[in-house]
């Protein structure tokens, strides 16, 4: 099914062609591929990484390749992930740690983490050491790499992390912070040069494997912060040596290496080798009965990574990467939605006979995916949380029909749910379905709602300007938007803009009503909430401008609360005083599905985290 | 300007062109496609008495993709349909809505019945009915190529369903929940069908020929808008000379020395967002494609124009209107702009042409018409459909612009044959 | 002739200065810095990357009395005093003095490419140049092959069926949408075509470097090059070669009794040369456009998919030196034609 059998009726002029392309294809370097090394090519559904310096990464596909050479403290676990998660401990495991960090609670409400490090870590040989050779990882390594983020050289881009966290911190990054002009101080002094070698109060060194970081306050976040790419450990010696050009020059601890600059060839591929001197890191042998029946555990106990180079290929066109795989070039595969249904039967989300007769594997991957068209609460006519405003933004929610989207757009394989937060986080309400529910459609009672904010059937209600971005198929899901709501007499002007004019619109508080996405930075619907808290407001994560005190006090109590059920009530609460006040219409997460060859093995995909492509094997004997 | 027109009326190139038998057809086309267009708009003036409206254009004619040409779905895609059906009459029925949203084309549930509680205990019964069909369908993993259930020992099952005639008695009970269409209806609702719909279930007949107004409009405005702009530059900066020639050859020159796509991205980069972004006002929905336009295509006319003017300037009777002592813009729109009348209107052919195709690639590359139908946009949403071996839409969107522009094309040859024979290129 | 050529310089300088001013003004119109904010901004890491790419200082060196003016904010960077910015570095000005250097390859963040940092634009647009070459060139060479074959057939057999059949063929190629063909060709001649042979000869898009590659990224892309672009181009030439059989040297060729093709291979194409050469040459400054239409379908890393990318990511280093670059080369290329022409034919004078 997958090759096609060679037409017979080739004509002459074809063969000649045919001669042709085979002398150019033996003439290509592609073609020579037999020296027994493991190798697969991997997919990334996109132009690929910006940078690959963790200091200045922020989107998934910065992490899909960071996270191959960089190394975090903590990583999630590969197999066994658990159905629900309350807590960093549930899906985390020690990666550059030699054990889970020990968290003790001081009487003045301080935390302090102690740290262990794995002794037998160590930078990939680069010229940037002496000798070439790269140097073992120290307690200092990591102080260094969280003092960057503090570099208003880097711009902050990921400060918002550590920010509020670890004891003198924030004091530090102020000190080297050019400070604005004001009224009192027009001319302010220039900062000081950014000096590494000052103290932050909250790094406190034992040895050269251990420390303890000390923060202001029991906060839940850094659990899952230290596990993220940006926190990930680079070397002194490699900042120092490449400078701006890091991004292209990655030195990190991790299983893979980027051998020379031209392996990366930005927009189209990378190559990537198993780093030789990757320290004994073991494939889990734990795994779910389930798990175990799928295979998963067939390489426990080997030495990763498995694979001894991966090519990572970037596809902006789906078409290519789809035919790819087709044509057995990639290892695996995400499914775009306009070909689900040449693998899948959408009633059923089965694979069809076809595909599966020829050993195609199939996972589904739940993303952790908040899709939702916005209000700015600030706005005249829509925001605001008296009665009548808060009313014709129900009324907008209950015409919006997202089961039409799911079923149109995305093959009916979409979770749509109440609220900000998707499953399988705390707070996710129990069938997607919340109490005070303001879901669509529901036309009568959505009329209802107008028609008592005062514009009966939209009269008097202006049109609504709404910002998409476009590409794909946001255009036809706008319209469909168009034609729902105006069966309750609500018009909307679309602005149809590239993704970078839409951010634009919102910063500026321009944008009425918008159509965005979140995803999730960490499993810990902390993350989801906090798009509502008034310090975020935009140009910060908080689109919507959402501000009240009653929930931005919630909002500070979940931060430093450990998980457990009374902090799921509170979280329950403060999603059902946000799906009240309708600061956006929702909310809908993907779903992935993928699909993998027979030969892969290993394979268990995730979005969550990346760094799996080192579980995954080939198997050599399988026809290719 | 009148007179200048019954010179032109009365002149050797209308009886030329008169005897062009395949240009004059393709003017019939040409005012065909003008009347369709012209209908069309009424709906923007008149709407609901005449013509068609944008969010006629934009109602689904059926809830799933259909085939063009009568070319039978497959039986998945019709599970779905009923399906979809039966959820929105379930929903509609549950919340007590009314019936009025359901409506797919011309099919549509008795009005009236929602407060019936005999037609609503009808629609309940059926909507069970076709529950429990698609639940008895739900064994089959694949309904197109349907196997029937085996038993442990691996015979097939006896007791399975009939797959066709379970999907047959689905569909029969979906379309007993509307009220039965009369000949007339059907034919119309066929017609809206003939072409196949969208994915989101829109009818193609309806956008393609909504399109019609949308090309129109936009080879109007921006040919005409061009013409009369780069005319009146270019016959100014040739009587006028100096630095009024000098500015106007300095604008075209900086214009034409960008690639045109980038100054037009640009162009509407910079104006997407301003007041005159207002998609949903039919008449102000493609300002930032017009200014874009125009700005890039004025440039033509304007460079024959003034070619024509610099030797019509020197002509005798336009030196004989000057020592006479004519003001000198009654000059240049009294005797030099009418006699390039003939320039005017081959250039007005070729701007309408170069406008439409235009469209057509802005649009596909998400610059030009952004929301509501156009052959542009059309083209662009069925990238997804033709790899799945859908063609309908890419065909008709085709088809109907092949035709306008092959008779603009055929037109503007003979009309520069009969006006300007010497012309090359 | 010299100095024609040295008036048309200098006339073109006005041009070319209205040129970087109209792009850089026009993309200056919105704040490209949203466009390159992560996930969780301040607005400090605003104010910080609005500095790092420049747009803090002045655009045009008037009213340098008040910096704060084009953008409404404050500088950030220290210059003095505030309040006063050299001339020298405001955004247009810096940017004239850069191309009059050369220096596109600068190690400045406002003139390195902003969407992929630490990428060197010069280098950029080097690296997109040969992509797109190697389908404008072939496709160039094609049509004008092509184009002038079919001219002269039509102009020699003028009135015949074969006239008639290919003038109807061009006027159909020429009516049916450039994005039709893309998007046609990529289905047939690719996915479909693919299946039926077995192997994949034309891939539907990407690009792989090596002229190995170049039947299978490049060959479609060219095919349907020539299909959209021969209908003007034939045309075109038909009617030069139509008014040289007019002429007096075709009637005593053919009073004299030279062989047909001889006529139309030998003397007419001699003489018809110099508006073809003429029109070739218009075309060679978009050799490095490239089609963006084409090259974004089929994702082809040429100078248009990098253009089309740079406008969609609000890369403005790069369209600004793109359009930077070009138009100097088109406004040489136009200067550079009529100086030929002028040679080539005596009756043209240099004025």
């Amino acid at each position: 099914m997958m090759r096609r059998p060679r037409s017979s009726t080739t004509c002459s002029l074809l063969a000649g062609a045919v001669g042709l392309l085979v002398a150019m294809l033996a003439l290509s370097p592609v073609a020579a591929q037999s020296t027994g090394e493991k190798f697969a090519r991997l997919p990334i559904r996109s132009d690929g990484p910006k940078s690959l310096d963790p200091a200045k990464g922020s989107t998934s596909y910065d992490n899909q390749v960071v996270c191959q050479i960089y190394e975090t403290l903590l990583q999630y676990k590969y197999l066994v992930r658990p159905d629900s998660v309350t807590s960093y401990e549930d899906v985390s495991e020690p990666l550059l740690l030699a054990e889970m960090p020990k968290v003790s609670d001081e009487a003045d409400g301080k935390q302090v983490w102690k740290f262990k490090l794995r002794d037998d870590v160590f930078f990939h040989d680069d010229a940037c050491f002496p000798g070439g050779k790269g140097r073992k990882l120290a307690t200092d390594d990591v102080f260094y790499s969280w003092k960057r983020l503090a570099d208003p050289k880097y711009e902050y881009e990921n400060y918002w992390l550590l920010q509020d966290t670890i004891l003198g911190l924030d004091e530090f990054k102020e000190k080297f912070a050019t400070r604005q002009p004001s009224k009192s101080e027009p001319n302010p002094p220039p900062p000081p040069p950014f000096d590494y070698a000052a103290p932050v109060e909250g790094f406190r060194k034992l040895s050269d494997t251990e420390f303890e970081v000390i923060l202001k306050k029991s906060v839940v976040r850094f659990g899952w912060v230290i596990s993220m790419f940006q926190t990930s450990i680079v070397a002194r010696e490699a900042v120092e040596k490449y400078g701006d050009t890091l991004g292209k020059h990655p030195v990190g601890t991790g299983p893979f290496i980027l051998k020379n600059e031209s392996d990366w060839k930005p927009g189209q591929n990378m190559i990537l080798h198993r780093n030789p001197n990757y320290r004994t890191e073991l494939y889990p042998s734990e795994a779910t009965p389930k798990e175990k029946e799928q295979g998963l555990l067939a390489s426990a106990g080997q030495k990763l990574p498995l694979l001894d180079r991966i090519e990572l290929t970037f596809y902006t066109p789906d078409p290519v990467m789809w035919q790819d795989f087709q044509d057995r070039k990639i290892a695996l595969v995400q499914v775009p939605a306009e070909y689900f249904e040449k693998a899948f039967v959408k009633r059923t989300k089965r694979l069809t006979k076809e595909y599966s007769d020829n050993g195609i594997q199939a996972e589904a991957v739940p993303l952790l995916d908040f899709i939702f068209r916005g209000f700015n609460m600030e706005d005249p006519i829509l925001g605001g949380y008296d009665e009548k405003r808060t009313k014709i933004r129900q009324a907008i929610s209950l015409a919006v029909d997202l089961d039409e989207h799911n079923d149109t757009f995305y093959n009916g394989i979409n979770v749509v749910y109440d609220g900000p937060i998707p499953p399988p986080l705390d707070g996710f309400p129990k069938n997607g379905k919340a109490p005070n529910s303001f879901r669509g459609p529901n036309l009568r009672k959505a009329r209802e709602l107008l028609a008592e904010a005062g514009y009966p059937e939209g009269r008097g209600l202006p049109e609504i300007e709404y910002y998409t971005s476009k590409g794909s198929n946001q255009a036809e899901q706008t319209q469909a938007e168009i034609r729902q709501l105006a069966r309750i007499g609500i018009r909307l002007n679309p602005k149809m803009v590239d993704f970078s004019e839409l951010i634009e619109a919102i910063n500026q508080k321009k944008a009425q009503m918008f159509g965005f996405a979140w995803g999730s930075d960490y499993p810990d619907p902390e993350n989801n909430l906090a798009l509502f808290y008034s310090r975020n407001k935009a140009p910060g994560a908080n689109h919507y401008n959402y501000d009240r005190p009653e929930f931005d006090k919630l909002y500070e109590q979940i931060i430093v609360m450990k998980p457990g059920p009374e902090r799921t009530s509170i979280i329950e609460q403060m999603r059902d005083m946000v799906i009240a006040d309708v600061p956006f219409v929702g909310s809908m997460a993907r779903t992935r599905f993928y699909l993998a060859h027979p030969f892969l093995k290993n394979f268990k995909p995730s979005e969550d985290f990346y760094n799996w492509f080192k579980y995954l094997d080939v198997d050599a004997s399988a026809p290719r | 300007m009148i007179a200048a027109f019954k010179r032109l009326k009365a002149s050797r190139g209308v009886g030329k062109f008169c005897r062009n038998r395949l240009a004059v057809a393709a003017l019939g086309i040409i005012v065909l496609y003008a009347l369709v267009g012209g209908w069309v708009a009424l709906g923007d003036l008149l709407p609901g008495r005449a013509g068609i409206t944008y969010a006629q254009v934009e109602q689904p004619v059926w809830p799933t993709p259909i085939n063009g040409f009568g070319i039978p779905a497959t039986n998945e895609r019709r599970v779905e349909a009923a399906r979809i059906i039966t959820r929105e009459v379930k929903r509609a029925v549950n919340n007590g809505e009314g019936f009025t949203d359901i409506r797919y084309g011309l099919l549509h549930i008795l009005p009236g019945t929602a407060d019936s509680d005999s037609e609503l205990d009808r629609l309940s019964t059926l909507i069970e009915e076709s529950e429990d069909l698609y639940d008895q369908l739900s064994e089959f993993d694949d309904l197109n190529s349907p196997e029937p259930p085996t038993l442990d020992d691996g015979a097939p099952d006896p007791d399975s369903i009939d797959v066709p005639s379970t999907i047959a008695r689905l569909e029969g009970a979906v379309r007993q929940m509307f009220a039965p269409l009369s000949g007339w209806q059907s034919l119309k609702q066929s017609l809206l069908h003939s072409l196949g719909t969208d994915r989101q279930g829109r009818s193609n007949f309806l956008r393609v020929i909504f399109s019609i107004k949308v090309a129109l409009q936009v080879g109007i405005v921006v040919a005409i808008i061009s013409v009369l702009v780069g005319t009146f530059l270019g016959a100014a900066a040739a009587y006028f000379g100096g630095w009024v020639d000098h500015a106007v050859v300095w604008l075209y020159s900086t214009l034409s020395s960008m690639p045109e796509l980038i100054l037009l991205a640009v162009l509407v980069y910079a104006f997407s967002g301003s007041v005159f972004d207002k998609v949903s006002n039919p008449w102000l929905a493609l300002v930032p494609v017009y200014a874009a336009m125009c700005m890039e295509f004025w440039i033509g006319p304007c460079r024959v124009i003034r070619g024509e003017t610099l030797k019509l300037k020197e002509l005798e009777y336009v030196q004989a209107a000057t020592a006479i002592g004519f003001g000198r813009f009654y000059i240049l729109l009294k005797h030099v702009i009418p006699n390039t009348v003939h320039l005017m209107f081959i250039n007005f052919s070729l701007l309408f042409i170069a406008a439409i195709k235009f469209e057509v690639v802005l649009s596909f590359l998400g610059l030009g018409v952004k929301v509501g139908p156009s052959w542009g946009r059309m083209i662009q949403e069925s990238t997804q459909e033709v790899i799945n071996g859908i063609f309908w839409q890419i065909g008709a969107a085709t088809v109907f612009m092949f035709v306008l522009v092959l008779a603009f094309n055929i037109v503007s040859d003979a009309l520069q044959d009969a006006f300007d024979p010497k012309h090359v290129g | 002739m010299w100095s024609y050529v040295a008036r048309r310089l200098l006339y073109s300088i006005p041009v070319y200065l209205g040129i970087i001013l109209i792009m850089m003004g026009a993309l200056r119109l919105r704040d490209p810095v949203s466009a390159y904010l992560g996930k969780n901004a301040t607005a400090e890491t605003a104010l910080l990357k609005k500095a790092s790419m420049g747009l803090d200082r002045p655009f045009l060196p008037i009213g340098i009395e008040d910096p704060a003016e084009p953008f409404g904010i404050e500088p950030i960077v220290e210059v003095g005093r505030v309040g006063f910015y050299p001339p020298l570095r405001t955004q247009y000005v810096e940017f004239l003095w850069r191309i009059l250097r050369f220096d596109f390859g600068t190690a400045e963040r406002p003139y390195r490419s902003w969407q992929f940092e630490s990428d060197n634009v010069g280098a950029k647009l080097a690296d997109a140049v040969w992509p797109t070459l190697k389908i404008t060139i072939p496709a160039l060479v094609l049509t004008a092959t092509i184009a002038i074959l079919v001219g002269l057939l039509s102009a020699a057999y003028r009135g015949s069926v074969l006239d008639k059949t290919l003038m109807v063929l061009v006027v159909l190629g020429m009516s049916i949408s450039v994005v039709v063909f893309i998007v046609l060709g990529q289905v047939f001649g690719s996915s479909w075509l693919n299946g039926k042979l077995g192997f994949e000869l034309f891939a539907s898009n990407g690009y792989e470097p090596g002229i190995q590659n170049w039947v299978k990224y490049c060959a479609l892309p060219v095919i349907i090059g020539v299909v959209v672009g021969m209908g003007y181009d034939a045309r075109f030439y038909r009617a030069v070669m139509v008014e040289e059989t007019s002429r007096d040297y075709i009637t005593t060729a053919v009073a004299k009794g030279a062989p047909r093709h001889k006529i139309i291979f030998v003397h007419m194409l001699k003489n018809a040369m110099i508006p073809v050469i003429t029109r070739i040459m218009i075309t060679i400054p978009f050799l490095i456009t490239g089609s963006i239409v084409m090259e974004y379908q089929f994702r082809i890393p040429g100078m248009g998919k990098l253009l089309i990318d740079a406008i969609v990511n609000k890369d403005f280093p790069i369209i600004q030196t793109f359009t930077a670059v070009l138009a100097g080369l088109f406004i040489l290329t136009n200067i550079l034609t009529d100086v030929l022409y002028a040679l080539v034919d005596p009756r043209v004078r240099l004025a």
